[in-house]
């Protein structure tokens, strides 16, 4: 079955609801209540976008975000910022270790937050872009952009881990 | 309702609590609170969900109005919305309106989903007593944590084995060293004695300087020349003893620790497995246990004689000559602090060049089992690349930590070398202007004690380099050894099992990301079978993974016989299940080995007879080595329909209770497919069987169709029953009717 590939302005998205869009194709077909989610949420975060309905089904896949129109890309950045809660770890505050298990104290572009991690040699990825990214005991992830670039007071908490 | 106290997950802030008192009315009281940890507007910020009989409140202090308060009346229903990171709480209301209520990360996703279910249960007007029960069952079960670490523990009042058992490493160490403290206490006798033999040289070369030459004493000269031999002999020949006895002894510990990381890591659950990669774990117990070994050794040996012998040395350096004792000592205090400094350098170097070397093992545990794969699909080059450029990186950083672990034992060499100038240079002003009461011969033996204390200080020095190793891989091995084995609290309770399964209110997710399975509820009788049905990645599998307790965290209840799972000795317990995958693994052994796995004292005659029952015997006798041929790893040597029938065999043998087929027909020929089918007839016949199929020709025996759909189940009848329903299962048959018909068609139009 061919895959429906939006790019460019071959349709236009208007926002339903919080992470719902409605997606008008060209031909004047429109299809409803969309959820856009990122096929790539590590590797692409702006590329190929699937598009799926209330049952799971997809729809039509954008391939570049960036090439839509400047309204239908805000719509669809917005639903996509209100489904993906990544938060970027700023800086490290503080660090300790017990009984084998991580606590961090971080500093993030959502807030101050502290969390555990169990297992460092599975819990923290180091990707070879500097990129690092952390999962914590409840599933909640987290990202470092470039940990090279973080201050000299977290770089040196975090170099036991990283 | 009365409730004594109020439910909550953390200490309410007062904030809230004063806001929620304000809010609620005289007549009803508070049952729980969640408290939050996310703002709608994705900030962390302390929000909470109270709920009463009557309704329920958040707070959210990013709002305008930061209470709310709505009614158990006005619900049509509140669902839990799972997104990436964070979920939220939709509440639709009767009047068509709807609102995300509450946002929370994946901390207390568990408590809102409680939540959730039970707002919609009182609006739908069901009994609040009872949908308060279950509301207190999944507080005890959340708030059932270790409160040293927080790790949730297997029941109320367990003992943390994480917390139990993180003791001190070299407590922990001396287990493995203690059936060895005999031999280890000689070799320390016999290191006593090649020290204490040491000691003697530089003192006797003293005697040759200053005595003996001087004098042109030929006769003393032959008898210290002797003495010098006979100590060099004596300490290479109990050297090489104490070498041998050593070694023996570290084999020893290492091969017991090996075998408890090993005998450790079949007893995990395959959750450990779907988080840790298989190289890392290969790594821990090959590396790791090496390492350990030589630190162990390094402890109980070297740190014994060489801090004796740096003793012993200073003792004789000061009665020589106190002055120049003090002066060759001025280099070790730099030793000491360049050795705290080299510490801390290098431990993340050594975390990080395992995790590199972790890479390195992964690809190799990946690529190598799938040689075939690689072959087939020329990726010979790829796999090289992949493998060159983990290597590189492991290289990278080891190269990184040469810099340091390198550097550092030259500065502390260069210090020595220079307390000896030191020596040279006063000790020889003293000797020229016969000072200090100091002769030639004496500041000859000095320098040679000198140059054999600093053996032992460089030693202590280079000891926190490999101790740091040790610490890195002593970390990971008890990641394993402390590691919660499949929990088995039912051990000896064995009782008979007739094959009746019940799912009572069973909700499953690996992580807390997406829940897998949601609201099972299925009754089996015993001697039912039971075909599983739906798209791929619907969940059949998952069903049948929590039913042969690969997975124990789940919500809900799983009862065999009306006994929960969990309550039955879990090798009993499968030992009663006989399982059939789509894609069966063969030991590298021989065929008869295979068939004999699950009951390795069967009589031969039983093996053949469960050859015949699965239609494996034809084949296995037409092998030149019969029963006795030797299977690959993947069963090489055997097609595919081959290698399903000898894990039915190893499944009739086992003669169970409970038969569970995963897809067991998926990957064969129509006519095996037959052949597996008749197997299958015969060895289902009178036990509980569930078959998880893609062809529902398969099911054609089940007299119960159990339908799956994103984790429910959507469809449970007998299959004329669904059939007439017209629903999910009916629109299978008719897909794959078309498809069948189709392919029929084809293959004749090729026969014409």
């Amino acid at each position: 079955m061919a895959r429906f590939y939006v790019d460019g302005n071959s349709a236009r998205f208007t926002r339903k609801d919080i992470c719902l869009v409605d997606m008008e194709l060209f031909g004047g077909e429109i299809v409803e209540d969309l959820e856009p989610r990122r096929l790539f949420p590590v590797s692409g975060r702006m590329k190929y976008i699937t598009l799926l309905d209330s049952e799971g089904k997809e729809h039509a896949i954008i391939r570049d975000v960036e090439t839509l129109s400047p309204e239908s890309k805000e719509v669809i950045l917005e639903c996509l910022r209100e489904y993906y809660l990544i938060p970027k770890i700023t800086g490290l505050l503080e660090r300790t270790e017990k009984f084998g298990i991580l606590k961090w104290t971080v500093q993030t572009d959502r807030g101050v937050q502290q969390l555990r991690i169990r297992n460092r040699n599975s819990d923290i990825k180091q990707l070879y872009d500097g990129r690092s990214l952390v999962r914590d005991s409840n599933d909640n992830r987290y990202e470092i952009i470039d940990y090279r670039k973080l201050d000299k007071n977290s770089l040196k908490l975090l170099s036991a881990d990283i | 309702m009365k409730v004594e106290s109020v439910l909550t997950n953390k200490d309410v802030p007062e904030v809230i609590q004063n806001a929620f008192n304000e809010c609620i009315s005289p007549d009803e009281q508070l049952l729980f609170v969640v408290v939050g940890d996310l703002s709608l507007k994705a900030k962390y910020e302390q929000t909470a969900l109270g709920v009463t009989g009557k309704g329920f409140m958040v707070y959210d202090p990013e709002r305008e109005e930061p209470l709310k308060k709505y009614a158990h009346s006005d619900v049509a229903d509140a669902k839990v919305k799972r997104m990436y990171g964070n979920a939220r709480l939709r509440v639709n209301f009767k009047d068509g309106t709807h609102e995300d209520v509450f946002r929370f990360t994946y901390s207390v996703a568990t408590l809102a989903d409680m939540a959730a279910n039970f707002i919609e249960n009182i609006a739908a007007g069901k009994s609040e007593d009872e949908e308060y029960e279950v509301v207190c069952a999944t507080y005890e079960k959340l708030m059932n944590v270790c409160p040293k670490c927080g790790r949730t523990l297997l029941h109320p009042g367990a003992e943390c084995i994480n917390c139990q058992s993180k003791g001190k490493i070299a407590k922990k160490l001396v287990k493995y060293i203690k059936p060895e403290v005999k031999t280890l206490v000689l070799c320390l006798i016999l290191s006593a004695l090649t020290t204490a033999v040491a000691l003697a040289p530089p003192y006797m070369t003293g005697r040759l300087v200053d005595k003996v030459l001087p004098e042109k004493n030929r006769g003393a000269l032959g008898w210290i020349v002797l003495a010098l031999f006979g100590t060099y002999i004596f300490q290479h020949l109990i050297g090489a003893l104490r070498g041998y006895l050593l070694r023996c002894s570290g084999d020893r510990i290492v091969l017991s620790l090996r075998n408890d990381v090993y005998k450790k890591a079949q007893s995990l659950p395959l959750g450990f497995y779907d988080k840790t990669s298989t190289g890392s774990v290969i790594n821990r117990i090959s590396g790791d246990t090496n390492t350990l070994q030589a630190f162990m050794l390094r402890i109980s040996q070297e740190v014994v004689v060489q801090f004796f012998l740096g003793v012993g040395i200073i003792v004789i350096m000061l009665v020589l000559n106190w002055r120049l004792t003090l002066l060759s000592l001025i280099p070790v205090p730099l030793v000491v602090v360049g050795a705290k400094i080299f510490r801390r350098k290098i431990m993340p170097f050594y975390r990080r060049i395992w995790r590199r070397w972790a890479g390195v093992v992964s690809v190799l545990a990946d690529s190598i089992p799938n040689i075939r794969v690689t072959k087939s699909f020329a990726g010979e080059e790829r796999t090289v690349n992949k493998f060159k450029s983990y290597n590189q990186e492991w290289l990278n950083t080891d190269v990184s930590a040469a810099k340091i672990a390198t550097v550092f034992p030259h500065i502390v060499s260069f210090c020595v070398t220079c307390g000896s100038l030191l020596i040279w240079s006063v000790g020889g002003n003293w000797v020229i202007n016969g000072t200090g009461g100091l002769t030639t011969g004496l500041l000859v033996s000095f320098l040679s004690y000198a140059s054999m204390f600093y053996g032992p200080v460089n030693f202590f020095a280079y000891l926190s380099d490999s101790y740091q190793q040790a610490l890195s891989s002593a970390e990971r091995v008890f990641d394993i050894l402390d590691a919660e084995d499949e929990p088995d609290e039912a051990k000896g309770n064995c009782p008979p099992i007739k094959g009746k399964i019940e799912f009572k209110n069973v909700n499953f997710s690996f992580d807390r990301t997406k829940k897998v399975l949601s609201d099972v509820n299925i009754t089996i009788e015993p001697g039912e079978i039971v075909g599983i049905v739906g798209t791929t990645g619907s969940g059949k599998s998952t069903l049948v993974n929590l039913l042969m307790r690969f997975y124990d965290q789940y919500e809900g209840e799983i009862l065999v016989d009306g006994v929960n799972t969990k309550k039955i000795d879990l090798q009993y317990f499968r030992s009663q299940i006989g399982y059939v995958q789509q894609d069966p693994m063969m030991f590298s052994d021989t065929v008869y080995n295979n068939i004999a796995y699950g009951k390795p004292d069967a009589h031969v005659e039983e093996v053949i007879h469960a050859a015949e029952v699965a239609n494996a015997h034809e084949f296995i006798a037409r092998q030149p080595d019969g029963y006795d041929t030797m299977l690959g790893e993947r069963g090489v040597g055997l097609s595919g329909g081959e290698r399903q029938r000898v894990s039915i065999a190893r499944a009739v043998l086992k003669n169970p209770a409970l038969l569970i087929f995963d897809e067991a027909t998926a990957a064969v020929d129509s006519e095996t497919e037959h052949l597996i089918q008749e197997a299958i007839e015969r060895l289902i016949s009178g036990r509980t069987t569930l078959m998880i199929a893609h062809r529902l020709s398969t099911l054609r025996k089940a007299n119960r169709i159990i339908v799956v759909d994103q984790g429910r189940i959507i469809e449970n009848d007998t299959p004329e029953a669904l059939m007439a329903l017209k629903g999910k299962y009916y629109k299978l048959v008719q897909i794959q009717t078309m498809a069948d018909q189709l392919a029929k068609s084809k293959q004749e139009e090729n026969f014409e």
